[in-house]
């Protein structure tokens, strides 16, 4: 009997908290809109997860809305976690802000949808100038700008000074490193326990896609849903060329294979290998985390047969096409991508800033971290990818790209068993 | 007649009941010790189930960020009104379907079957439509409704066995000494059903505490946020985790669970219907 009054006492308790619930409901419309005064309150929909870029973040924010009485900006914080489903929901829900921060990439189908607004006319001259043209055309769909472009990563090698001059090998001082350079050092640093290079790809696709373009392998031609596919020598030289180092070599940690990006750095900084590629991000990272005495250095960017060419795909901030403040918001953020405001956030996320402007001045920011220089000369080489123009570049990566590479790496099928996946999955998914 | 277990014997179960407890218990205890090392001992190699040092600002780190006390009140309270409301709900319901005979339990039973093959993801915009439209998005009542909405059909499914295990002679000699149908079920049904009960609450509440998606989806005011979606906040974009603040947040979020399990589990016990009928 006891246990009935327990189960009535936790049912009664029930009871008393969901009445309670009812009276802490967030708005169920907490949506833009005027208020007091005739003030426009823009929804600014925020991903930034590290502190001190979500700090500036607010900074940034508290500092547009002392200024303009009329347009005020609310910071709403989500995370990356999810975000897709979270924003495809708010946009067919219409519940979406009136500024949204994603990446290029994940944008290109919420553009063909009609869900963003063209801003081509609404962007600030001085700020179209400000970035270059390969970086535009990472956020035009249809010749209309979707997005503003704010902050970039490359993919760079970080290598163990100490290794690599214990294995008598000189560090790359160049403005550029080629494959066959960092393939050299690498099987140089491969001796008994300790491996020349740690390589997380888990998640592999952004990474060959990216490298790829190095060596012109585009994979995608065409627009939106007409886009094809043509995967040949170019498209195969980065995961042919990471195949011949994990298996021929045999200079790449094989489980760094299997592993993330930051995984790779517990053995990075245990002296296990003598280098990592990574995202240029992890710069700050390696420099707050390393062990006491690690002695690092960022290698220059890498070179393929085309240069040291990478994939721009930036963060970018949209407005809601159904916004009724599209003007205000474009507004806003012209301000929030100065010079001054991008640095602050580039620097605080150690990611490339888009324009020159805000690059010069997180050389300032960074005078102190020698890293930053390579990460910056990195973002010299950031083009649009065609894939960017791709409607449904998500899914084929997804589902398609991902396992096939990470069947490839893994020593599972070959280079013509990939190619024949990689274009094979496109026409299914391209129907 | 009952043969005597060799001392050996009982050595060998008490081996295996402790590996077994170590095997379930060991991820927890690798978090709790995740949770007071310092970020470089997390980014060594070095495999240690005792931290080097202390470090005690995973835990002020991950309470000052993220909200995660208003995080957890959210948690808590969503979980609970979750777990009362689907517990009263499906009590009856599961008796009836239990006892009842015919074509609609036949119907019943097939509607909850059904019920549960569809994935979330499937019906996350409409039901982001519903909520919408009748103002319910974007709050916890709505996401309270949608968690019984989604547990209910197998509490149901649940409690309806449990119901099914107890002998209807209890209830025939109820009826012989003159009570009701709903004295039988309030003096003969629930004190019997309280095991079933409790193991079902425990499973509805898990599931709230648990849920991830449709919080993240349905909840956009981050001061509404659930204890998922401010802990993920700790995962960043390209894989970054900040695995101190976020092993530390985790061990905090065990914790309601912990107490509600101690407290509830002692009502879990079988073997009530011991003795209840004579064969």
């Amino acid at each position: 009997m006891n246990s009935i009054r327990g189960i009535g006492a936790i049912a009664f308790a029930g009871v008393a908290v969901l009445a309670l619930s009812g009276c802490t409901q967030g708005s169920a419309n907490n949506g833009s809109g005027e208020g007091e005064g005739g003030a426009v309150t823009l929804q600014f929909q925020s991903l930034s997860d590290q502190p001190a870029t979500q700090a500036a973040v607010k900074s940034i924010v508290d500092e547009w809305n002392a200024d303009n009485a009329d347009i005020q900006v609310e910071i709403i914080q989500a995370g990356w976690d999810g975000a897709f489903d979270k924003l495809i929901t708010q946009f067919t829900g219409g519940t979406a802000p009136d500024i949204i921060h994603f990446e290029a990439s994940s944008i290109v189908s919420f553009a063909a949808d009609g869900y963003l607004a063209d801003l081509t006319d609404l962007v600030d001259e001085d700020l179209k100038s400000d970035i270059s043209e390969g970086i535009w055309e990472s956020v035009t769909q249809e010749d209309q700008i979707i997005a503003y472009p704010s902050t970039l990563q490359s993919y760079m090698a970080f290598a163990n000074a100490d290794l690599l001059e214990a294995a008598g090998v000189e560090i790359p001082t160049g403005d550029t490193m080629t494959w066959d350079e960092l393939q050299e050092i690498a099987k140089a640093t491969t001796t008994g326990d300790t491996y020349g290079l740690g390589w997380g790809l888990a998640s592999p696709t952004a990474t060959v896609m990216s490298l790829a373009l190095g060596f012109d392998g585009g994979f995608f031609s065409g627009e939106g849903a007409d886009a094809s596919i043509e995967v040949g020598e170019n498209e195969l030289a980065v995961p042919e060329r990471i195949h011949e180092m994990a298996y021929t070599d045999k200079s790449i940690q094989p489980t760094s294979l299997t592993q993330s990006g930051s995984d790779v750095l517990a053995s990075f900084y245990g002296g296990k290998v003598a280098m990592t590629v990574q995202g240029s991000f992890q710069a700050t990272n390696i420099a707050n985390d390393a062990p006491e005495g690690f002695n690092w250095v960022a290698l220059p960017p890498l070179e393929g047969s085309e240069g040291a060419v990478q994939a721009a795909n930036p963060q970018t901030y949209s407005v809601n096409v159904d916004s009724e403040y599209v003007e205000e918001s474009a507004e806003f953020l012209n301000f929030f991508m100065s010079g001054d405001n991008l640095a602050q956030i580039a620097y605080a996320d150690a990611l490339i800033p888009s324009s020159e402007s805000a690059r010069t001045e997180v050389e300032k920011l960074a005078a102190d971290n020698p890293a930053w220089t390579q990460v910056l000369a990195s973002g010299e080489g950031l083009v649009g990818p065609p894939f960017l123009k791709v409607e449904k570049y998500t899914e084929w990566k997804d589902t398609i790209a991902t396992p096939a590479f990470q069947q490839y790496l893994a020593d599972q099928i070959t280079s013509e068993e990939l190619a024949a996946q990689l274009s094979d999955g496109w026409a299914d998914i391209a129907g | 007649m009952t043969s005597k277990r060799p001392w050996w014997g009982t050595l060998l179960m008490y081996v295996a009941l402790a590996a077994f407890l170590f095997f379930l218990g060991f991820p927890l205890l690798w978090l709790l010790s995740a949770s007071f090392k310092s970020t470089s001992e997390l980014n060594s190699l070095a495999v240690n189930l005792i931290p080097a040092d202390w470090d005690f600002s995973n835990y002020t780190t991950a309470l000052e960020r993220q909200n995660l006390i208003t995080a957890a009140g959210n948690s808590l309270l969503v979980s609970i009104a979750t777990m009362v409301i689907t517990v009263l709900l499906s009590m009856p319901m599961a008796y009836a379907l239990a006892r009842l005979k015919g074509r609609l339990r036949a119907a019943g039973t097939v509607w909850i079957l059904t019920s549960q093959v569809f994935p979330s993801i499937l019906i996350i915009i409409p039901l982001f439509l519903v909520l919408r439209s009748i103002n319910l998005n974007d709050t916890l009542f709505g996401l309270i409704l949608v968690y019984v909405t989604f547990t209910l059909p197998f509490t149901l499914w649940m409690l309806q066995g449990y119901v099914a295990a107890i002998p209807t002679e209890l209830e025939e000699a109820g009826e012989m000494d003159g009570a009701s149908r709903v004295t039988i079920l309030r003096t003969i049904i629930l004190p019997l059903l309280a095991p079933g009960l409790v193991a079902t609450a425990m499973f509805t509440f898990v599931s709230a505490w648990n849920e991830f998606f449709l919080a993240l989806v349905l909840l956009q005011s981050p001061e509404l946020y659930t204890l998922p979606i401010a802990l993920r906040s700790f995962l960043g974009a390209e894989g970054q985790t900040q695995l101190g603040p976020l092993a530390a947040g985790a061990i905090l979020a065990t914790i309601p669970s912990l107490i509600i399990f101690s407290i509830l589990q002692k009502k879990l016990t079988g073997g009530m219907l011991a003795g209840a009928v004579k064969g």
